[in-house]
Formats: C-alpha cells, sequence, structure tokens
C-alpha cells in the first residue's frame, strides 16, 4: 500500500518542505510546508526538482493555484494549518492550477459564502431575523429575503423555526447573512422547514460525504422507507418520515454511518430491510 | 540526609530513564463526542484530559470581543485525586490561574487566531493524575485537542519540562526529581521552526548550565512532537478509513 512506504517519509519532515505532488492523498500536519510544482510548460516531463510558485505578474496568466481550506499561503509556499489529508483538483477549463486542500474531520461550522445551512431562528429584531447557524455568530436574515414576500406581505416565521438558506455574505470580517431565495428569485426548496420531524447534528465531513454525487448511504436509505430530508452543511440534518419509530431509526442511521464500515452497513440495512 | 540519588554513578535516573530520555507517551484524540475536539495524554504516570469548544460566540460580556482575532481562553483544573493526597483546589486559585494564563499565552502563539475575528476559543485542561510535567502534558493534551477540533494551527505545540543535577540536564522530570528542589524549567516548542512558545523556570540556575538545560528540554520537545506526529496520523488514517476514502 502507498501509505506504508509513506509512513518512513511522513515522520520527521520536520522543515523541510516537501513538494505538494508527492503528499498527494497523504496524511499533513500542521506546520508542514508544501512548494508547488512549475506551472510552466517549458518544463519537461520529469522535470529536475520543484520551485517555488512564484506569485508576480509574468506567471499570472496561467498556473494560477487555488489554496483551499486547511491551507494558507506563506512567501511563496503552502503552510498546512489543520491535519488531514491533502487533496487536489484538476483545473476544469482554462484557469491553470488546480485547487488544493485539506480534508480535515470537523465537528464545529464556520460560514462560507454559498453554502446551504440548516438554522434555529433565536430571535426578531425589527426587519431582521436572528439565526442560528452553529459558527460563532448568529446569521441575519431579512425578512424580504423569501419567495413573495413584500412589505405588505410578510413571511410567517417565528422564533424556534427551522430555516434552510445559502449564505451571501460570510467572511471572518462580517456578520453572516442568509437569504432563502436564490439569485433568480425562486425559493428552489430554501425557506422554512416544515412541522415535525427531528433535527440532528453529524460532522461536517459525513455530510459532505453524503452530499457526494454517487453515495450509496443515501440510495440504501431512500429504498428503506419513504422520507423527507435536508442537509445542512453545517453539520444539521433534518429528517421526516410516516411515523416517528421511523424517523428515529433513520436519524439513527444517519449518526452511525460515522462509524460504520460499507459492510456493516450494509449488514444493517438489510436487517431493517426484513424486519 | 543521604537521601534519593536523582543521578546514579551508572547515569541511571530513580525511574531506570537516562538523563535524556522520556516517559512512555500515549496519547488519543477524539474521546469525547460532544466537544468539538478532545485528547487525552499519559506521560509516564501524569494523566491530562484537554477539552476544546470553537471558535464561537464570546460568552459572557461582549466587550472583551477582539475586532481582530480570536480570544483563546484556557482554563487548567486539577482533580482532587490527582496527587497523592487528596487536596480540595478551589476553582480560582492562584495555581489553576496562573496555569491557565501560561497556557493561554502558549496557544495564542500557535493558533491562527487572525481568521476568526469576535470570537471565542475555549480551551478546558483538567489533570487526572500529577506525576511531575504537569505544564507539559497539559501543553501536549492540548494541542491534540485543538487539532482535534480542526482549529487552524501555525505548527504543533510541543513542551517538556528539565533540570538540572550533577551537571547533568534531565529531561521530563517526574514528581520526585520537581521534589528534589533542584531547579526545573518548562519549555514550548513550535518544532517545525524551533521557536519558543513559552519558556519558564522559576528557581536559581547558573546561566553557564542555561545553554545545556535549554538544549535538553528542546530536544526531548522535539521526541515529544515524533511521537504526537504518529498519534495524528493514525487518527486521521482511522478517521479516513471509516469515511470511506
Amino acid at each position: 500500500m502507498a501509505e506504508a512506504l509513506g509512513v518512513v517519509a511522513e515522520s520527521l519532515a520536520g522543515d523541510r518542505a516537501r513538494a505538494a505532488r508527492t503528499v498527494l492523498d497523504q496524511v499533513v500536519l500542521p506546520g508542514e510546508e508544501l512548494l508547488l510544482p512549475e506551472q510552466e510548460d517549458a518544463e519537461g516531463p520529469g522535470g529536475a526538482g520543484e520551485r517555488p510558485l512564484r506569485l508576480n505578474a509574468g506567471t499570472r496568466s496561467r498556473g494560477r493555484v487555488v489554496c483551499g481550506p486547511g491551507l494558507r499561503r506563506c512567501g511563496d509556499r503552502l503552510l498546512v494549518t489543520k491535519c488531514g489529508r491533502l487533496r487536489h483538483k484538476e483545473p476544469g477549463g482554462s484557469s491553470g492550477g488546480g485547487v488544493y486542500w485539506v480534508d480535515s474531520q470537523q465537528k464545529r461550522y464556520v460560514p462560507v459564502k454559498g453554502d446551504h445551512v440548516i438554522g434555529i431562528v433565536t430571535a426578531k429584531s425589527g426587519d431582521i431575523f436572528k439565526v442560528d447557524v452553529g459558527g460563532s455568530e448568529p446569521a441575519s436574515l431579512s425578512y424580504l429575503a423569501f419567495e413573495g414576500a413584500t412589505k405588505r406581505n410578510r413571511p410567517n416565521v417565528q422564533v424556534g423555526d427551522l430555516i434552510y438558506g445559502q449564505f451571501v455574505v460570510a467572511n471572518k470580517d462580517m456578520e453572516p447573512e442568509m437569504v432563502c431565495i436564490d439569485s433568480c428569485g425562486r425559493a428552489s426548496g430554501m425557506g422554512v422547514i416544515g412541522q415535525d420531524g427531528l433535527l440532528f447534528k453529524v460532522t461536517l465531513g459525513l455530510i459532505r460525504k453524503l452530499l457526494a454525487p454517487d453515495c450509496e448511504i443515501l440510495q440504501e436509505v431512500g429504498k428503506l422507507y419513504p422520507l423527507e430530508i435536508v442537509f445542512g452543511m453545517n453539520g444539521r440534518i433534518w429528517v421526516k418520515a410516516k411515523t416517528i419509530q421511523q424517523t428515529l431509526i433513520l436519524a439513527n442511521i444517519l449518526e452511525a454511518c460515522e462509524h460504520m464500515t460499507a459492510d456493516q452497513r450494509k449488514q444493517i440495512f438489510s436487517r431493517l430491510a426484513e424486519s | 540526609m543521604a537521601g534519593l540519588e536523582l543521578l546514579s554513578d551508572q547515569g541511571y535516573r530513580v525511574d531506570g530513564r537516562r538523563a535524556g530520555e522520556l516517559r512512555k507517551i500515549q496519547a488519543r484524540m477524539g474521546v469525547f463526542a460532544q466537544a468539538d475536539g478532545s485528547a487525552y495524554i499519559e506521560q509516564g504516570n501524569t494523566k491530562a484530559l484537554a477539552v476544546v469548544y470553537g471558535p464561537h460566540e464570546i460568552r459572557g460580556s461582549r466587550a472583551r470581543a477582539l475586532p481582530d482575532r480570536a480570544l483563546v481562553n484556557c482554563q487548567y483544573s486539577s482533580a482532587t485525586f490527582s496527587t497523592g493526597e487528596r487536596k480540595r483546589r478551589p476553582h480560582g486559585d492562584r495555581k489553576s490561574c496562573e496555569m491557565g494564563l501560561q497556557l493561554r499565552q502558549t496557544f495564542e502563539a500557535a493558533i491562527l487566531t487572525q481568521l476568526h475575528p469576535r470570537s471565542q476559543i475555549d480551551i478546558y485542561v483538567q489533570v487526572l493524575q500529577a506525576d511531575g510535567g504537569t505544564y507539559a502534558a497539559c501543553v501536549n493534551a492540548a494541542t491534540l485537542a485543538v487539532l482535534d477540533a480542526g482549529i487552524p494551527m501555525r505548527d504543533f505545540v510541543c513542551a517538556c519540562s528539565a533540570g538540572f543535577v550533577d551537571s547533568t540536564a534531565l529531561a521530563d522530570l517526574s514528581h520526585v526529581e520537581e521534589a528534589a528542589g533542584g531547579p526545573q524549567l518548562a519549555l514550548a516548542l513550535l518544532p517545525a521552526s524551533g521557536q519558543i512558545a513559552l519558556l519558564e523556570m522559576d528557581a536559581r540556575l547558573h546561566e553557564d548550565h542555561l545553554e545545556q538545560v535549554l538544549e535538553a528540554a528542546a530536544r526531548a520537545a522535539r521526541d515529544v512532537h515524533t511521537l504526537l506526529d504518529r498519534v495524528v496520523r493514525q487518527h486521521v488514517r482511522e478517521a479516513s478509513i471509516l469515511l470511506g476514502d
């Protein structure tokens, strides 16, 4: 396995920076520095060594590498700030370089623009609702940010309601703002989440895995019972099935998915399908 | 008094270790499900538990919020059963406050607080069994807990204590060696860059010997880093296997 070979090289990397390409999909820890390969086409296939990406005007037009979560730029290198596996995504279109990020496990959510999240309304102050999204600050939601809402036609939102919305402003310097309409003014599934159902919390990694394009877990759960389910990128899942017992079973399964291997999961699903 | 010989002629200490040898370290991350990050460490007989919450809203007065960085709040607590004699320690006593302050200074140097302005990061450390080197064990446990919580850090923080006996520097003191009354030094290091996060000594040591003791502590802290490195990699591998990567 590639990992066994990696172990010897991984330990005591110390202050020696390594090429990012060689540690893809391996565990990286804070304190490590990564070098980016030269993006120039002039470099031969077995390009002699890596030189740090020079961030000057000359190379700006090509080879722009995006530095994602868990990485910070320090000088001309990338500094790892979280522990996890280093991932790389090839660029889709013309923008060269791609994205590097660290896949880390986390429970606490940090608001990111464009994320769809489930929030709980905690206060109504004037024209704004304060929504708790699990981050370091409650997000603000204007009453006009619902489909078909006008000054006369206010949405029916009470304190304690569940809201599914997306962030339009989410950076570290400002209070996050969320809305329940998309850029065309349509709800597209966002808004107040209906009555009943159960809201529970899981880790962020599990949510990302469940929302991945072909997730087996979701397909299997769908075959089990008819259900409504909403995933918030802040680690919250709302689920509703026909009876309370079914809802609880689904909630337990999703929470336990994190700690089960694929075989154990299939066993549990087959047992439930029989009963 | 012909008391305990801290360093024998053959170079062995009271518990059979060599001068620069560390005690056995075992650590685990993610021991609590409800906290954002948690870790447990055993350094010899010293056992410490660290729990991290954050970054979350500032609790208490909003006035304490810093506009450009996160507030790091550390609390140290020592269990009543942690020492040889059962001793009830009220929460706000001098030693706890001082340790809390030292932990705060240590972690403000390592955590990238400017990424989370106006929020608060709580680090709670509890010592379950104290056999010397409690500050070091607390720092090591808290580092693992902060990593488990996914809070961005500049580097690991690894700490170790060191002493000086018979012109030899000893690393990782146990309670017997600390109680003997010689000079003791606590060092918290950021291993990749070699920068010192905290250096603390409140005894008298001749400045000629300082270099030697500091070097012993730094070497021991780097050894601790090697061990913690292995623990974190193991934890990440297990977590990603379960998530099916």
